[in-house]
Parts: structure tokens; C-alpha cells; sequence
């Protein structure tokens, strides 16, 4: 047996976060268990009322986590059981455990609020459905899921977890499985994701046998990574000459990351998960599944080298553009909020890749409150207009759901980044506007092309108002396309629009000089600068930096500018979007592309599926003729085996035992003669045989 | 007495009277349907023994006894096979009704 890995003690205030922080993670679960087995028959209706207060149990856990974690001034722990043994590793056993620092906290309560917030908002969207109670076991389970990768102790455990989020979100996805569309698309989503895992099996498989049974280690108290730098002499020296293997191993990490968070080569899923009811796309496309991938790339950073990070940031960036570019040409509702989802994503992961930590993390805690309040925004909508999803026959809505207009608008703003200078009343300008200062900086370090790096995320910053704004105006601006839906449409139950001006008030009291996620996620930070990462180029000076450059002036009033523009352009219907289409030259080659998703989905048909199924075929021949043949023809020569010995063993060696017992029979026969029970004929055969033996003596003797 | 003194009875003229018991001994058992019957010619077989015997002893071996204890034994065996002969014939009787032997042939192979 091997010794038990002895951990630091924990503090009592540790041990309260401790504790409080695993309520908060197993809520979601017992009341996804209950309502699993009890919600049919005994809660019924109040399935959605228990579970929502669950969740808010479980976002009370968190904040009060939250609270005496920033307040007490509580260093970063880790907590540890052994789970299940492995004799032979240094590390004796897997480790079951928990690992909280300031990032996990921030995570944990962003989390737990958005969950319990959609939660609410399921009350009413799902009310009717003959699954409403599965509905919330299931979107339960999901939120515990993103709770265990949040929490998670060592990659083992979070890759745990990240497969039991790709299990859940495959079932919301395909909640309405009667349906066509659900059941391909929480497929793809499935299939999508286990693509990004084997890349991520396969780096975690380079570090595993790179640095053996130490990358099991639960993590400690600088990360989860301490180990590997370590083993490697520092983390300084490992990034003056990172070694081949390790640059591999956090790309392949990273993969797992692009599927999760939908980034560029695998980013077809995001877009078709709409599919699922709308909570489920809100939650998705908010604090849980996609920012899974922001967060695990986030933790990998200590481990990602120079050319990872290259890596990274061009994954990043062309997500952005070319998820910004389909956004501006959708009309379904949902799907330009999709895209613009994968276009922020790209934002964050560009962030991570570039250095700029703190801000890619601020972004995925404020985007996750402006775009779970838009798709909520955006399902009212939906559901009032008899689950028409087309922007085409809205128009003027607001007049009918004021509310609903007032949260769409101000996170149409907030997505924006509408800021004056260096401050804003909005919390998307100060995440956003930090990005673009990392890539500004990343594209600086690098020199020549790498200007791409910057040209990027500022092109899309101007795009982004844009197609919001289009959105925003054809849906709520103007007047109605359609007056039967519009005739009907009222504004959402209070279910509906209370958490959605929740979210709306979240995404402006997130900023920095309110509530308090920048400065939590730039303690992080601060401890992996403590703990030597310092191979990012100006990490440190970023933040500082925020504050002395001109260019946030430049972005902030761009945002307000191109909202303008999108809501001008199409105030009124597509009138004027048609006209300049017709005019500018090769603008219609591009829309065409973008509203065709740039082919992706053709190209992965023609060169993914059509090879696959290709290449199926010719195995499927070779199976048929080649094997099956071989196998038939060892059958057929058993056969004539079999029969040849069967003839042998019936005509020679029971032709042997039967002609024994044929000539004993026969010999028998003849005997038997001799045998006639007469005493005289005995007597007389006695007398001739006494005679002949009489004859035969004499002969002798005569000789 | 002169006509006895003249014939000397000499071992052949014993032997012609052992195989004229014989014979006769031979051709009852062959003839005779009647158990009894040829219980007797049985018996007349083993007398022909006997005589043999005895004049082999008389005139072969002459200070020698051997061949009149043998014809003791014969005459205590045909005497003993003379009694279990007739108990088997009994039965024979009590269960077929019969002493012919021709009749008795059960175990017939």
C-alpha cells in the first residue's frame, strides 16, 4: 500500500468554504436524483419549484462561500480523498477532491446564479410539456456537471465531469426527441465533443507518459499544474525551452476546450444545439458547457508554451471573424445569437491565448449574464409568437413586451461594449475592451503578421454592434411584418421576464467598480504570477496599461456608432440591406457564404462523412469477400473433414466391432448343432471321438 | 476239472470280457430311451473298468494292489452315481411326468 498523500490542514475558515462549497455542487445532484424518481409521482407540478429552490440553496452556499473567501482573506486550498486505488503510481490512488481559489469561487457563484435564474425561467417555458419534471432533472444534472468541472481537482476529475456535461447537454439537446432537428443535433453536439476529447485523452495521455502517475496528483495549492512544472525544473525554465512533447500535450488539452466551447474546426454543434427548448440554450450558451472550455483552457495556461499559445490565439481568432460575419446575415433569431456566441467565445479564448487572462475570464462571467439574458429575451419572444423563429415576421415588438425590449436592449448594449473613455456603466466594455488590449499586446510581441492579432478582434468589435442591433431592431423596431403574430403576441409570464431583468441588471452591476469579479479573477492571477508564470508577454502590465491607452475611446464610441448604423439599416425591415447588397460588388458572394455557414457543414459531409462512409463500404467488401471468404472456405474444408471421418468411423471401426460380433454370432449358429440336448447323440459323439483318438494313438504308436 | 484245468483263463480272455461289457454297455446307452436303462448300461461300463483293472493287476503287476483298490473306488463310485442318478431321475419324473430322456432336453443349445 502506498502512502496516503498528507495534504495542509485547512483553516476553520477553509474548512466552512469548504464545506459550503460542496453543498453547493451536490445540491444540483440530490435534486436531480429526486426529482428523477419522485417527480412524476409526487411533486408533479412543484418539480420546478423544488428544484429552483435547490439551486437557490445551492447559489446561497456559493455566494456565502464567495463572501468569506474574499472577505477572510483566505488563501487557496485543495481538498482531497483517495477515490480509487493504483498500485504501482507514485500517486498511490485518484483522487476524489475539491480545489478552490478565487477563479473557482467567482465561477461557482456566476454558475449557480445563472442556473437558478434559468431554472426560473424553465417554470415558464416548459409549463405544458408532458416531460416538464425530466426536464428539470435533466438541466439539473447539467448545472452539477458544470459545478464538478469548476471544482474539479486534477484533470482526471474534471475530465469526469466534462464527460457527464457532454452526457447531459446531449439529453436537453435532444429533449424534444420526437422531433427530426433535436435528435440530429444533440448528435452532432455528442459526436463534436468526443471529437475535442480524444485530443484531449491524447495530451492528457503525452503528460501521463511524460511525468507518470504525478499528473494524477490531486492539485495543490499553486494549481493544477504545480506537479508537471516541478518535474520540469520551474516554471520559468520550462518556457525559456519548452520541450516538443509539452506544446503537443497543450494543444491536445485544448482540443477538448474547442469542442466544448465550439471553437473553430468544431463549432458547427453550437449553432444546431438551438434546437433544444431555449433554456437549455441559454444555460449552454452561457455559464455552463461553453464556458467549460474558456475555463479549462484557463486552468492549462500554466502548461501552455509559446507555440501553444500561437496555437490557441489563431483558434480564437478565426472563430471570431467568421462567426461574427454569419451572425450578420441570420435571420433566425436564436441563430444570430448563436453565432454571436461563438464570436465571443472566440473573443475569450483569444484573451486566454494572448495573455489576457484576467479579462478573458471577466469576459465569460459577463457574457454569461448578457447572453443567457438575450437568449431568455429571445425565447419569450418565441414562445408569444407561436414558436415562429424568424426575424423576418417580427418587427415592432416592443410595444407589446416592453420588458422583454428593455433586457434585449440593454444587453444589446452591454455585448456592445458601449463605454465613454476608459469607463463605462456596462460590464461588456471593460471585459472586451481587455481582450482587445491583450491581443494589441500579442499582436506587438509578435511582429509582422501577428498584426492580424489585432486587426481581428477590433474589425469584430465594430460587427458586433452591428448585428445586435440589427437583431434588436428587426425584432423590436419598426413596424409588425406579420400583424397576425403580431395581433398576438403578449408580453412573457413573470417567470419569464423576472430572471431575464435579473440578467439584464447583472450585466450592468458586473462592473469592475461594483461587484468584485475582475478583482477575484486577477487574485488568480496574481497567484500564478506568484507560482513564476511570467512567460506571458506584459501579463502584468496589462491591467495597468487599461488605464493609459486612447484606443478604449475609440472602441466604445464604435460600438455606439455601428448600433446606430444596425439600427437605421434595419429599423425598417431589409429594405435598405437588399439595396446595398444589389450595389456593392461582392457583397453578395460573401452574404451567400455566411448565410451558408462559410459550407463547413458541406465540407464536413464531403470530406468527413462521405469518406467515412467511403471507406466503410470498402471495409464492409473486404469484411464480405475477404474474411467472410476465408472463414466460409475453413468451414467448407472442416465440413468435408467431418464427413470424411464420420464415413471412416461408421464403415471400418463399426464395420470391425459389428463383424466381430457377426462371426461370434455365426460360429455360435454352427455350434449349436452339435448341441441337440439328445443323450444318445452325445453318447455316440463320445464313442466315435474315443475312437478316433483310439485311431490316432495307434497311428502314433505304430510309427 | 480237466477240461477246466485245460482252460487257463489268461488276460485276453479277461479284456474279450471287458470289451464284451463295453460293447454291451455302449450299445444300452445308445439304445435305450429308459434313464433307468441306461444307468444300467452306465453301470455295465464301469464293470468293464474294473475288469481291467483287476486283470492288469493279476497279470501285469502280479505283487502289486493297486489295481483292485481302483476297482474298489469304481465300485463306491458307480454305487454313488447310481444313488444321485436316481434322485435326478426322480425329480426328472416328479416334473415331466416321464423318465424318457429323449424329453429331457431343456438345455437344448
Amino acid at each position: 500500500m502506498h502512502a496516503m498523500l498528507t495534504l495542509a490542514e485547512l483553516t476553520s475558515d477553509q474548512e466552512l468554504i469548504r464545506k459550503l462549497l460542496f453543498c453547493a455542487t451536490l445540491l444540483p445532484l440530490v435534486s436531480s436524483i429526486f426529482t428523477l424518481f419522485l417527480g412524476t409521482k409526487w411533486l408533479k407540478k412543484q418539480t420546478g419549484q423544488f428544484a429552483v429552490s435547490a439551486m437557490a440553496m445551492s447559489f446561497v452556499c456559493a455566494l456565502f462561500a464567495a463572501f468569506k473567501f474574499t472577505t477572510g482573506d483566505v488563501e487557496p486550498f485543495t481538498w482531497a480523498i483517495p477515490w480509487i486505488p493504483i498500485p504501482g503510481r507514485e500517486a498511490g490512488y485518484l483522487y476524489l477532491g475539491l480545489f478552490c481559489d478565487q477563479l473557482t469561487v467567482a465561477l461557482m457563484v456566476m454558475v449557480t446564479l445563472i442556473s437558478t435564474l434559468v431554472h426560473i425561467y424553465s417554470i415558464g417555458y416548459m409549463e405544458g410539456d408532458k416531460r416538464y419534471e425530466r426536464f428539470f432533472c435533466y438541466l439539473s444534472a447539467f448545472t452539477f456537471s458544470m459545478l464538478g468541472i469548476v471544482t474539479a481537482n486534477g484533470l482526471m476529475q474534471l475530465f469526469v465531469f466534462w464527460e457527464l456535461v457532454g452526457l447531459t447537454s446531449y439529453l436537453l439537446i435532444g429533449f424534444w426527441f420526437e422531433k427530426k432537428g433535436p435528435q440530429q443535433a444533440c448528435k452532432k453536439a455528442f459526436v463534436m465533443n468526443r471529437v475535442g476529447d480524444t485530443g484531449f485523452l491524447i495530451g492528457f495521455g503525452i503528460l501521463f507518459a511524460q511525468l507518470g502517475g504525478k499528473v494524477l496528483l490531486p492539485a495543490t495549492d499553486g494549481g493544477m499544474f504545480d506537479a508537471i512544472a516541478a518535474e520540469l525544473g520551474g516554471k520559468a525554465e520550462i518556457m525559456a525551452n519548452p520541450p516538443m512533447w509539452l506544446t503537443i500535450a497543450g494543444i491536445g488539452l485544448f482540443f477538448g476546450a474547442i469542442g466544448k466551447s465550439a471553437q473553430f474546426p468544431l463549432h458547427t454543434w453550437l449553432p444546431d444545439a438551438m434546437e433544444g427548448p431555449t433554456p437549455v440554450s441559454s444555460i449552454v450558451h452561457s455559464a455552463t458547457m461553453v464556458a467549460a472550455g474558456v475555463y479549462l483552457t484557463a486552468r492549462i495556461f500554466p502548461i501552455l508554451t509559446p507555440a501553444a499559445h500561437l496555437f490557441v490565439c489563431i483558434i480564437g481568432l478565426i472563430t471570431l471573424v467568421m462567426a461574427a460575419c454569419m451572425a450578420v446575415v441570420m435571420t433566425d433569431i436564436k441563430r444570430v445569437l448563436a453565432y454571436s456566441t461563438l464570436s465571443q467565445l472566440g473573443y475569450m479564448i483569444l484573451g486566454v491565448g494572448s495573455g489576457a487572462y484576467i479579462f478573458a475570464l471577466f469576459h465569460l462571467v459577463t457574457h454569461a449574464f448578457f447572453k443567457c439574458c438575450l437568449f431568455q429575451c429571445s425565447g419569450s419572444v418565441i414562445n408569444m409568437a407561436h414558436h415562429q423563429q424568424d426575424m423576418r415576421y417580427y418587427g415592432g415588438l416592443a410595444k407589446k413586451m416592453p420588458l422583454t425590449a428593455l433586457a434585449y436592449g440593454i444587453c444589446t448594449l452591454t455585448i456592445s461594449g458601449i463605454g465613454f473613455g476608459s469607463w463605462s456603466f456596462l460590464s461588456g466594455f471593460y471585459s472586451k475592451d481587455g481582450i482587445i488590449l491583450g491581443s494589441y499586446n500579442y499582436a506587438h510581441e509578435l511582429g509582422g503578421w501577428g498584426s492580424l492579432f489585432l486587426w481581428g478582434p477590433i474589425i469584430v468589435a465594430y460587427i458586433t454592434p452591428f448585428y445586435m442591433a440589427r437583431s434588436f431592431a428587426l425584432t423590436f423596431l419598426g413596424k409588425p411584418r406579420d400583424q397576425h403574430l403580431y395581433d398576438h403576441v403578449k408580453e412573457a409570464p413573470k417567470t419569464m421576464v423576472g430572471p431575464q431583468l435579473v440578467l439584464a441588471l447583472f450585466a450592468i452591476i458586473s462592473v469592475p467598480w461594483i461587484l468584485p469579479w475582475e478583482h477575484m479573477i486577477e487574485m488568480t492571477q496574481q497567484s500564478l504570477v506568484a507560482n513564476g508564470v511570467t512567460w506571458i508577454p506584459g501579463l502584468h502590465e496589462l491591467h495597468e496599461a487599461h488605464h493609459g491607452i486612447a484606443a478604449p475611446l475609440l472602441f466604445g464610441l464604435a460600438g455606439l456608432l455601428m448600433i446606430g448604423v444596425g439600427i437605421w439599416m434595419y429599423k425598417d425591415g431589409f429594405g435598405k440591406a437588399e439595396f446595398l447588397l444589389k450595389k456593392v460588388p461582392g457583397l453578395k458572394i460573401l452574404h451567400t457564404w455566411a448565410l451558408n455557414k462559410f459550407y463547413f457543414d458541406h465540407l464536413y459531409d464531403i470530406f468527413i462523412v462521405k469518406m467515412t462512409k467511403c471507406f466503410a463500404g470498402i471495409c464492409s467488401f473486404i469484411d464480405k469477400w475477404g474474411v467472410d471468404g476465408l472463414v466460409n472456405v475453413v468451414g467448407l474444408w472442416t465440413k468435408g473433414l467431418a464427413r470424411f471421418t464420420g464415413g471412416f468411423d461408421n464403415k471400418v471401426v463399426d464395420g470391425l466391432v459389428n463383424g466381430a460380433a457377426n462371426s461370434a454370432r455365426a460360429g455360435g449358429q454352427a455350434l449349436r448343432t452339435t448341441q441337440p440336448g439328445r443323450i444318445r447323440v452325445y453318447v455316440s459323439l463320445l464313442f466315435v471321438g474315443l475312437i478316433i483318438a483310439l485311431m490316432f494313438a495307434l497311428t502314433l504308436v505304430a510309427n | 476239472m480237466t477240461m477246466l484245468a485245460l482252460f487257463q483263463p489268461g488276460l485276453y480272455h479277461l479284456l474279450a470280457v471287458s470289451i464284451a461289457l463295453l460293447t454291451a454297455g455302449v450299445a444300452v446307452i445308445l439304445t435305450k430311451r429308459n434313464a433307468v436303462g441306461i444307468l444300467m448300461g452306465v453301470e455295465l461300463i464301469l464293470n468293464a473298468a474294473g475288469l481291467n483293472f483287476v486283470a492288469f493287476n493279476r497279470y501285469v503287476w502280479a505283487n502289486a494292489v493297486d489295481g483292485q483298490m481302483f476297482t474298489l473306488f469304481i465300485i463306491v463310485l458307480a454305487a454313488a452315481e447310481a444313488a444321485v442318478a436316481l434322485a435326478i431321475f426322480l425329480n426328472f419324473y416328479n416334473n415331466f411326468d416321464t423318465i424318457n430322456v429323449d424329453q429331457a432336453d431343456e438345455l437344448q443349445g
